[in-house]
């Protein structure tokens, strides 16, 4: 008796398991369509390589609603010179390898005139190789300084790099008389290139880091390092890290009962810090682009009607506000298809890398793009904005 | 002074982490001899249905027993379907399972749950307990409890139950166990169940301290994993002493050395313990199997 009740039991648990399964499934069918929408004339195919699964899904996600919202809404537009754009989207899963055999395949057998991508730092500089190879240009949504500096004519890069977000912090810190820091780090890509930066800026900036600790991408307690902070004569905490652990280190300096004040990167403009953070991340400050308060812009700026059409049309067609990811999908989109647009005859991956490097005054999500041989990311200080979080808010630090 | 107390409290708190996953780890290895590499999933799956759960309405308590109810019955749903048709009672067949499980199990929570990571309330609202210039979380104090209610339990029910004693038969000579009347693959189907719920448990204890996501599940389990065989592996007690060994060990690296090296050094020990020790530090020799 015991065993036939075991059984039936197992048998309902079966079904809900299947049933699971089977949504799941249906959920990720439409992963691979292409975006196009037929056109009288040859689509212009772009290739976009996004993480959608794996660790960085949480950014890769936004990227593709992001490009599938706004291909819809050129090709309404009648498209590329009348030419329709076809985006092909592959998943890398967060993996290097997967990342390198999406880019051959968008190469080799779709042909496409461009790459977006990838999501992360470590997938874009994967893949450079087969992008030099084919000659095509490559626009990058990862913040990995690398991907820029030094210059590869083929490769691009949207988000707002370290290069210009530490000194714009430095500067800031200077402004509120901090000298004296103590900088925590991540020991992946971002936080490591990070604390390269801040070692080489510092000193320029008239500031000294008087405690340099670090910490692996996963580790669920930060309050060893903190200490030894809170025991060195420094002034200001400043965390470089793009995870959940930005969360943890808030908190624990809260619980440990530092007063220093707590600086974080572009890494943590995602509502998931405010959530994970809770109390303790009020009065957290850190420097990122104008979007996430565009009146920072001035209301009357294309600037600010570009940014809030975004935000506004994002929230329309999938319920909840974009985050920054989804802006440097957006820039990484326009910029490629405002330069095919400026191509007079062939739009040929040659002619497209040309042209993007003559981009000039592009108002895009991040800031306003001026592109040249010499700078393959385009942005300045003074597309940024130093922000205080305050009853689970941003504001505009003062 | 401080600095080293504080030290202290974090290699206890991460440790005891460590040892409920660990638990976990045991369980199924004294019922099948296999490691189990799907123990990381089940701790995802309890925090994240916990979080779930909550934002379904449920209050915490019902949604922390809910969900680490649903994850024992995926855990044994798991065992039933895809363990015990393909793999037998072979161990070595048993992990290949998992390890496929295990990916199975983290794509099916990020279709299920989405990318992000989410938040959890803390059991007990409030400031941190504060003496001697340390600070411990009341959380910490959460899962140091509930570390020691899971393996005073364990042991209880090793020792003292019959069935406890019919899944260590089980693990010692399945045919053996069959001949007095044991359920073996029952035995297998309900620690691999006990094993997600306890995984789960860790998983909602610990989700507060750290928020969770559908891709906690891989790093956790190999530190659950690590403390597991450094402890010598097949007695909840081991498994406790393992983890509170790592953590400490790792949280000293981290406030002494440069915290880089903080996997590194655990690693080492680990390595070093296995060469000198090889069945662990509280392990027993085991007999060859025949």
């Amino acid at each position: 008796m015991r065993g036939r009740t075991f059984g039936l039991g197992a048998a309902m648990l079966a079904v809900v398991v299947v049933a699971t399964l089977a949504i799941a499934i249906a959920g990720c069918g439409g992963d691979e369509n292409d975006t196009g929408d037929g056109g009288s004339q040859e689509p212009i195919k772009i290739g976009a390589i996004l993480s959608l699964t794996g660790t960085y899904a949480g950014l890769g996600e936004p990227e593709k609603n992001l490009i599938e919202m706004e291909v819809k809404k050129i090709n309404d537009a009648g498209g590329i010179n009348g030419r329709p754009v076809e985006v092909i989207i592959e998943d890398d899963a967060t993996d290097e390898a997967q990342a390198v055999a999406a880019a051959s395949r968008l190469i080799e057998q779709e042909n496409v005139v461009a790459i977006i991508g990838a999501t992360g730092t470590g997938q874009t500089m994967a893949i450079r190789g087969d992008v030099q190879r084919a000659g095509i240009p490559q626009v990058s949504m990862a913040g990995g300084t690398v991907i820029t500096n030094p210059v590869d004519p083929q490769v691009f890069a949207t988000p707002w790099s370290n290069t210009i977000v530490v000194p714009f912090t430095l500067d800031y810190l200077k402004s509120q008389g901090i000298t004296k820091i103590g900088l925590i780090t991540d020991s992946g890509g971002f936080g490591k290139d990070g604390q390269a930066v801040f070692a080489t800026e510092a000193p320029k900036a008239g500031a000294e880091i008087v405690a340099d600790e670090t910490f692996n991408p996963g580790d669920t307690d930060m309050t060893a390092q903190l200490t030894k902070i809170k025991n060195s004569d420094a002034q200001a905490i400043v965390m470089w890290t793009a995870g959940s652990e930005a969360a943890i280190i808030a908190k624990n300096a809260q619980d440990l009962g530092i007063d220093l004040p707590v600086y974080g990167s572009h890494g943590i403009a995602r509502r998931e810090f405010i959530d994970g953070a809770g109390e303790a991340a009020n009065g957290v400050k850190f420097a990122a682009g104008k979007i996430l308060i565009p009146e920072a812009y001035g209301e009357d700026t294309e600037a600010y009607a570009v940014a809030t059409a975004f935000i506004d049309e994002y929230t329309q067609a999938y319920g909840e506000a974009p985050n920054t990811f989804a802006g440097h999908a957006y820039d990484a989109l326009y910029l490629v298809v405002e330069a095919a647009k400026r191509i007079e005859g062939d739009i040929t991956p040659e002619a497209l890398r040309d042209e993007l490097e003559n981009t000039a005054g592009f108002v895009g999500i991040g800031g306003t793009f001026n592109l040249s041989p010499d700078d393959h990311n385009g942005m300045t200080q003074d597309d940024l904005s130093m922000y205080e979080i305050s009853g689970g808010d941003w504001t505009l630090a003062q | 002074m401080d600095q080293l107390l504080q030290v202290l409290v974090a290699g206890l708190k991460n440790g005891s982490i460590y040892a409920l996953v660990a638990l976990g780890f045991t369980i199924v290895y004294a019922a099948t001899g296999a490691i189990n590499f799907a123990q990381g999933e089940f701790f995802m799956l309890g925090g994240m249905l916990c979080v779930s759960f909550t934002e379904l309405g449920l209050p915490l308590p019902a949604a922390a027993v809910a969900a680490i109810a649903t994850t024992a019955a995926i855990g044994a749903v798991f065992e039933l379907l895809a363990v015990r048709p393909v793999a037998g009672d072979d161990p070595l067949r048993i992990i290949m399972v998992t390890i496929g499980g295990a990916v199975v199990l983290r794509q099916l929570a990020l279709h299920i749950f989405g990318p992000d990571e989410r938040a959890l309330a803390p059991f007990t609202e409030g400031a941190s307990l504060k003496a001697l210039g340390v600070a411990v979380e009341l959380q910490t104090l959460w899962v140091w409890g509930l570390t020691a209610i899971a393996v005073v339990a364990l042991a209880l029910l090793y020792r003292k139950t019959s069935f406890g004693r019919a899944m260590r038969a089980t693990a010692i000579r399945t045919d053996a166990a069959r001949l007095v009347g044991v359920n073996t693959g029952m035995m297998v189907t309900v620690a691999f169940a006990l094993a997600a719920g306890l995984g789960a448990l860790a998983g909602v204890a610990v989700a507060p301290l750290t928020q969770t996501a559908f891709f906690v599940g891989a790093a956790i389990g190999v530190k659950g994993f690590a403390a597991a065989i450094l402890g010598g592996i097949g007695k909840p007690i081991s498994a406790v002493a393992g983890g509170l060994l790592l953590g400490l060990l790792e949280s000293f690296a981290a406030g002494y050395l440069d915290p880089a090296y903080k996997d590194g050094v655990a690693l080492v020990v680990l390595l070093v313990v296995l060469f000198v020790a090889p069945q662990g530090l509280l392990g027993r020799a085991r007999r060859v199997k025949a």
